[in-house]
């Protein structure tokens, strides 16, 4: 059954259930190949614990994803230079290498662009200081 | 199976070789994200010499979401109730990225040295601690010696 595939909670259950993949494995030997990989529709999260695929948003909540889109494509972004003042992007603890790309939010904390991206799509703050970006970068347009 | 995300493989490292004080954490050995946690009463609280078993797991999306987090062993607190759930911000609504296993074990270690009958889960756990809190305290002492005592 291929469509079990799809789906987050899929996903969940395999994950708790280690036996899974050889049920998979014996199925798609049956079939051949599996088919090509299908993207599925992209869920958002209109408020920190809710998410619903696209299709599924009230107007309310498109208005608020697009203006979020928005405001995060206007943050500054760049390459990492090295500065040894951050060393590890404490969103996937990997560190930083010379040349990565991150984005800088209005309080000086540095994120790879893909991380805080991700968390910025869910809850419009810093990770490290829970300072409101939208609020943060208000302000930093009104004083410049 | 998705592979074990890079953070998740680091956090477990961390933990077992810097250990936090009074809190041990050790994934199952058939899934990497589910964490047998035990955490010892803290001094001077009425869960001291306790110690809880907790079960934390790390959903898909960590650490883009929570740690699910759960006590096994009953406990008499204002803030978790008789199923174990916890209730606690940074669990919710005031998660962050930057927040890791370690740091969410030590707030809920915070928890038992503080507890907040004014944002109760527990109900009628918290509206004896707020009448009576010595009561709830001799309560809270029992449950400890009873359930999280000698096994």
């Amino acid at each position: 059954m291929g469509n079990c595939l799809k789906g987050s909670t899929a996903d969940d259950i395999s994950l708790l259930r280690g036996s899974d993949g050889t049920r998979d494995s014996s199925s798609s030997d049956q079939l051949g190949p599996p088919p090509p990989y299908q993207e599925a529709m992209p869920v958002y999260y209109p408020s920190p614990n809710v998410s619903r695929p696209a299709a599924q948003l009230t107007e309310e909540e498109q208005v608020k994803i697009a203006k979020r889109i928005g405001l995060i494509q206007h943050l500054p972004a760049g390459t990492y230079d090295g500065c040894k003042k951050n060393r590890e992007c404490v969103i996937c603890m990997i560190e930083f290498m010379v040349g990565d790309a991150v984005r800088y939010l209005p309080c000086m904390h540095i994120y790879h662009v893909e991380c805080i991206d991700d968390w910025l799509m869910r809850s419009f703050t810093c990770p490290s200081c829970m300072e409101p970006v939208d609020a943060a970068l208000l302000t930093s347009y009104e004083t410049n | 199976m998705t592979a074990l995300p890079r953070r998740i493989i680091k956090e477990t490292q961390r933990l077992m070789q810097e250990p936090v004080p009074g809190i041990s954490a050790v994934p199952d050995d058939s899934n990497a994200r589910y964490f047998h946690v035990i955490v010892t009463g803290p001094e001077d609280s009425p869960f001291e010499g306790g110690l809880f078993k907790l079960e934390l797991f790390l959903p898909e999306d960590y650490p883009m979401s929570a740690p699910k987090v759960r006590f096994i062993t009953k406990i008499y607190h204002p803030n978790i109730d008789r199923l174990g759930r916890i209730c606690l911000d940074i669990l919710k609504d005031k998660w962050s990225p930057a927040l890791q296993i370690r740091t969410v074990l030590l707030s809920i270690q915070a928890l038992l040295s503080a507890p907040n009958p004014d944002d109760p889960l527990a109900n009628d756990v918290a509206e004896l601690w707020k009448v009576n809190e010595a009561e709830a305290i001799r309560n809270a002492k029992e449950w400890t010696r009873r359930y999280a005592m000698d096994n």
